[in-house]
């Protein structure tokens, strides 16, 4: 089995540590070579910028950035309030109603096949273009943000929920039928265990497209949140503000995958790995 | 329900199966019939392919036969089911990955709505039974095949079924676990007086484990013999070495293979055979 691709997986089945795992159970052999990666691109992203040899209009140095954090914190944290929340909030409601829709329609054939196509056909379709639309119906401000983000995240998560209620082995499903299980044990015991793989690889792509959906909206949509702040720090040839939103929103991206890895290895116990279905 | 008197273990009158998928029409069974009262241990023994699990699955609800009656415990399979009257374990052991030995043997019951406390009772009974103590916490993926049928069995004993029905449940064995389960199993049914229906390849298997044999022949499948074994219910490991044990083995041979003239390597029976 390769440490690489499932490190969790065989640390947990064997209930130790393996090579390249330390006591504390972290990975050091995947978490340190990308951290000095970083570290090396901002040294470099320093000596280039101490040189004169990047322009100040496109990337200040890194102590202007660093700067920015400490003498600006109370803005970038209020935008970054408001980006979190509506990214979070749409990020459940999407998610939650994709889970719901696709129990129901795993239980009924007619409406899946009536709207499965569609579903299929969303995947082409830019849901962030809504956004004019959506604010023209919701207003500005959170509502549509939130809008957007929550349809953009319904999709891949019905998809793959809809695919994951279909994965379980038939053999399963006769041995619940001899047991005479009802339906709701059925979807309970079998169904959605046997989902939640396919559910998390939708979450884990969806946590990054919720924050980006976010942002693109306010542009639009609102004014407030790190979309922004973004663009207003842009338009005024603020650059430090600027890279300091971009940074603090791939930190809150990163913060919303890692809550869903986490959360995808708290139900370990209860759902299939990836490896077994 | 037609039910007649003395009509309470498994009936097979007159089955026929035949599947459909698409273009291909497969003819499975056809007019099969066989009587086991209840109490009463029976095995069919047969090819692969001539239709033994079809005929398990018949009994336990999972596909209905195109032709013809089954009935356990003189009511159909859909209301024995209903009433959890009887067990399957079946051909591949089906064991949830996302759930522990524990709960997986625990499922039937679970199922059933048994409560928490007693149906970690009776769950460690049965994985106990079968040898498995130690593996409750265990994941099915971390075990071997023989292991992970033993829990399959112990799911369906935790049911204290009145009809056991087992599909090629010691496949999977090795020789000296298979034959210590077959005791194990010979026990668990006289102490429950459950009506066991077991589809084996093994002959000798068939024979330590039944007082009716079933032989089936393919294409399509049909019960083409019955032996009556009557060694009663007091076995031992010694009735391997019965004369009588070797004399079953030679006739169930026989109606396994055809009758005299059909093409086969070894015409005569030799005692080499009890080996096999
Ligand atoms: N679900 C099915 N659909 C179509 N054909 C089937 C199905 N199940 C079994 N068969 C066919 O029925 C015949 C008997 O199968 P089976 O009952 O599994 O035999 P056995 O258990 O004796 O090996 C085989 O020819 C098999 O291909
Ligand atoms: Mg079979």
């Amino acid at each position: 089995m390769s440490s690489i691709t499932v490190p969790d997986l065989a640390a947990d089945a064997a209930g130790g540590s393996e090579p390249g795992t330390g006591p504390a159970g972290i990975p050091w052999g995947l978490v340190l070579p990308p951290v000095l990666f970083v570290v090396a691109l901002v040294a470099l992203w320093a000596v280039l910028s101490a040189a004169g040899l990047i322009p100040r209009y496109i990337l200040p140095a890194p102590g202007a950035v660093l700067n920015e954090f400490t003498r600006n914190y109370a803005v970038l944290a209020r935008h970054a309030a408001y980006t979190s929340g509506e990214a979070v909030a749409g990020f459940i409601i999407g998610n939650a109603a994709a889970v719901l829709m696709a129990i129901v329609f795993s239980y009924s054939g007619l409406l899946k096949a009536a709207f499965y196509p569609f579903a299929l056909i969303s995947r082409a379709i830019p849901i962030v273009a809504f956004t004019p639309l959506l604010v023209i119906v919701l207003g500005r401000g959170l509502p549509p943000v939130i809008a957007v983000v929550a349809i953009a995240v319904y999709f891949p998560a019905f998809l793959n929920m809809m695919r994951g209620l279909a994965s379980a082995d038939v053999d399963y499903h006769e041995m619940l039928h001899t047991l005479s299980a009802s339906r709701w044990q059925r979807l309970k015991m079998v169904d959605l265990p046997a989902s939640m793989p396919y559910l998390f690889a939708a979450l884990k792509v969806s946590a990054s497209v919720a924050f980006i959906c976010a942002i693109v909206a306010e542009w639009i949509g609102a004014n407030v949140g790190l979309g922004y702040l973004v663009v207003i720090s842009g338009q005024y040839f603020k650059l430090p503000t600027l890279w300091a939103a971009i940074i603090v929103a791939a930190v809150l991206t990163l913060l919303l995958l890692a809550l869903v890895v986490l959360a995808e290895r708290a139900l370990r116990r209860w759902t299939a790995a990836p490896g077994e279905i | 329900m037609a039910s007649q008197p003395g009509e309470s273990g498994l009936s097979i009158r007159d089955v026929g199966m035949v599947y459909r998928r698409g273009e291909q029409v497969t003819t499975a069974l056809v007019g099969c019939s066989l009587e086991i009262p209840e109490g009463n241990w029976a095995s069919l023994i047969g090819a692969s392919g001539c239709g033994k699990s079809t005929l398990l699955r018949i009994l336990a609800d999972i596909v209905r036969p195109t032709s013809g009656t089954a009935l356990v415990g003189g009511v159909t399979p859909a209301e024995a089911r209903a009433a959890r009257t009887f067990a399957l374990v079946s051909q591949q052991s089906t064991m949830l990955p996302w759930r522990k030995i524990l709960a997986n043997v625990e499922l039937g019951l679970e199922v059933a709505g048994v409560d928490k406390v007693e149906r970690k009772r009776r769950a460690e009974e049965a994985i106990e039974l079968v040898g498995l103590k130690g593996f409750e916490q265990a994941f099915p993926s971390e075990l071997s095949g023989g292991m992970r049928q033993r829990a399959a069995i112990a799911r369906a004993l935790t049911l204290k079924p009145r009809f056991l029905l087992m599909d090629e449940p010691f496949g999977a064995l090795d020789e000296i676990t298979r034959e210590k389960l077959n005791f194990e199993l010979l026990r668990i049914l006289k102490e429950t007086s459950a009506t066991l229906l077991l589809v084996t390849h093994s002959i000798s298997e068939a024979i330590i484990l039944s007082d009716t044999v079933a032989v089936m022949s393919p294409r399509p499948g049909r019960i083409s013999h019955v032996v009556d074994i009557g060694f009663g219910h007091e076995r031992t490991g010694a009735m391997r070495d019965d004369p009588q044990f070797g004399a079953y083995e030679s006739e169930l041979r026989h109606a396994l293979h055809g009758p005299a003239g059909a093409p086969r390597p070894m015409a005569t029976p030799s005692p080499s055979h009890a080996l096999a």
